[in-house]
């Protein structure tokens, strides 16, 4: 699974760099606005070691940020999808907070958090955080009414109980948009580093466009690339054995 | 896997078809129906006055060129817009210039803008002022990481001996909040736009704002200069000179203290969140920086600041070779006698 993502992104990666060229040469173009394959090379072999460990950084905080996603989305889906005011106005409030420009707010929480680790997460989590709500807050108001039914009449219907129906009900639903918005997690930590943090991959990619040094961002694009390769393999395989566990458990071995 | 390396390369060729023919979409080379293109480096503000002043007042019109004048900003580089087509005059700093043409392009100056540059460090007067750069020692120093401000400073301290373990760097961006929190002493600025707005908000906390200015301490770094092409130049001459007239003739009207109700007017209708007595504030900034030495026509290029930037720049590995400054540095005069 991981070789197959790896070769399909080595591709995708070499033909827009291809693209690139074609358009540099035909356009007869100096290498300020795109710079030519050996510099980009001697650019990799000398910061492909600071630009790795950069990513590394950046990964390891969008996995964290990621993380709380989830938990937030978890936690604003339990209680929004009740038809109660509380549910209502947290909806609401979730909602319009996606509507804001992280950019916009990034300033208020950089104020408020300082430029450290605790902003990047945040950013990155607040990014990545509302497809993951929607598919959440979709899977947990939909009743699994063959199962609940039971519970109901029964009366030993709890929210716990019925949390934990749906969500098993819809395992390979909630894999699939996990697994979809780590891509944003990544997004997340490399705009928040943009904007204002002093390390990671995304400062790095800031200092270079300051710089117009194209080749640097074109090596920082790679790294970015791999590393957010490798996650979403980690996550997907992660939630196949997830759900194999599961069937395993409830008898389904197919 | 032979099947798919040739899709692939289906896409590619399809691709660029499509990208090449999206470049084509860009103005084309100067036609009497298309509007001449001119991209800032920054957004509207008083650092732009003459520019629009000249579109306002009609000096490009008089000329008979239609002038199509678009903001800057972080993300735009006029010079990537005049090699590929987008533009045919920009604005660019020095150390953009020189990047740009120790890569081969083919940039040329046609006038310099600031004599003084703007690019200084805000901090506060009032307790431990920062008179000489030996007042830097153990101070907290903000700057942008890839950016100009580094390079001067990087200069300023070698040039004073000052060792860099002498002082803390601070990394900056775009909100001052640690600069106002005291957490840094030095905050790079423009010191004519957000520089006199630092000061007042300062000044309405009571205190006193002061400007360390590295081209008082030897480093002469040039700042924005006017630009376009080799090609422009050679193809079209009459355009680049009677646009340059314009221009330059714009830049000293709405620098010109008896006309100055008339530049800030102008600045106002492009930038409607900067108050009438700041943009006064800033026009009197920008004239000290502006104006060159006397005997000097606006718009004279510094030749030695230049080669000094250049050098710095050297010195500092930002250039893989040296740059002869000569060979792109047009000036008024070049123009005129063309």
């Amino acid at each position: 699974m991981l070789h197959r993502r790896i070769f399909q992104f080595l591709l995708i990666y070499l033909l827009a760099l291809g693209l690139l060229f074609l358009f540099k040469y035909s356009l007869n173009l100096s290498d300020y606005v795109i710079p030519g394959p050996l510099e980009v090379w001697h650019t990799a072999t000398l910061v492909f070691n600071r630009y790795l460990f950069d990513g590394l950084n950046t990964l390891s905080v969008a996995i964290v940020g990621h993380l709380l996603a989830i938990i937030l989305a978890t936690l604003v889906a339990i209680i929004g999808r009740q038809a109660s005011l509380a549910g209502s106005m947290i909806k609401t409030a979730a909602y319009n907070l996606q509507a804001y420009p992280i950019v916009a707010v990034a300033p208020v929480i950089f104020i408020l958090l300082g430029d450290g680790l605790a902003s990047r997460l945040l950013i990155a989590a607040l990014i990545c955080y509302f497809p993951l709500l929607l598919s959440f807050i979709g899977i947990l108001t939909e009743p699994v009414t063959d199962i609940e039914h039971f519970y109901v009449t029964t009366g030993r219907m709890r929210w716990q109980l019925e949390v934990k129906i749906r969500a098993f009900e819809n395992t390979a639903k909630l894999a699939t948009v996990i697994a979809g918005s780590a891509t944003l997690a990544m997004v997340g930590t490399i705009v928040a580093e943009f904007i204002g943090a002093d390390a990671g991959i995304g400062y790095s990619l800031r200092i270079a466009l300051y710089q117009s040094n194209i080749a640097k961002v074109l090596v920082a694009l790679f790294l970015i690339g791999i590393f957010n390769s490798l996650y979403l393999t980690c996550l997907e395989f992660f939630g196949y054995l997830v759900q194999k566990k599961l069937k395993i458990s409830t008898g389904e071995t197919r | 896997m032979i099947h798919h390396l040739l899709r692939a390369f289906l896409l590619l060729a399809v691709s660029g078809l499509v990208l090449l023919s999206l470049a084509g979409c860009g103005p084309d080379p100067v036609s009497p129906e298309a509007p001449l293109v001119y991209r800032l480096k920054w957004l509207y503000n008083m650092s732009v006055v003459g520019d629009l002043y000249s579109l306002e007042h009609g000096f490009f019109a008089q000329e008979g060129l239609e002038v199509d004048i678009r903001p800057g900003g972080p993300e735009r580089d006029a010079i990537k817009e005049l090699e590929i087509g987008r533009a045919h005059f920009g604005v660019a700093s020095a150390d953009q210039v020189i990047r740009a043409v120790a890569k081969g392009s083919p940039v040329i100056v046609l006038a310099q803008l600031f004599q003084v540059s703007p690019l200084q460090w805000i901090h506060r007067a009032g307790k431990n002022p920062i008179q000489t750069p030996d007042d830097l020692k153990n101070r907290v120093i903000g700057i942008t990481y890839g950016g100009n401000d580094e390079i001067i400073m990087h200069a300023l301290l070698a040039k004073h001996r000052i060792g860099e373990d002498e002082v803390e760097f601070f990394s900056v961006r775009y909100d001052y909040t640690p600069f106002y929190q005291g957490k840094v002493d030095l905050w790079p600025v423009y010191q004519n736009a957000e520089g006199l707005i630092i000061s007042e908000k300062l000044a309405q906390a009571g205190e006193d704002a002061g400007f360390f200015n590295p081209n008082e301490f030897g480093i002469r770094f040039v700042a924005n200069s006017i630009i376009t092409t080799e090609q422009m130049v050679r193809e079209h001459p009459e355009t680049v000179s009677r646009f340059t007239r314009a221009l330059l003739r714009g830049w000293r009207q709405s620098l010109d203290p008896a006309t100055a109700d008339k530049a800030v007017a102008t600045v106002q209708r492009f930038d409607r969140d900067t108050s009438v007595a700041l943009l006064k504030k800033q026009l009197d900034a920008t004239r000290t920086l502006m104006m060159p030495l006397s005997g000097k026509d606006f718009g004279w290029i510094d030749s030695h600041a230049w080669k000094q930037t250049a050098g710095i720049m050297f010195e500092q590995k930002l250039i893989a070779a040296p740059v002869s400054v000569d060979e792109i540095l047009l000036s008024v005069e070049k123009l005129r006698r063309k």
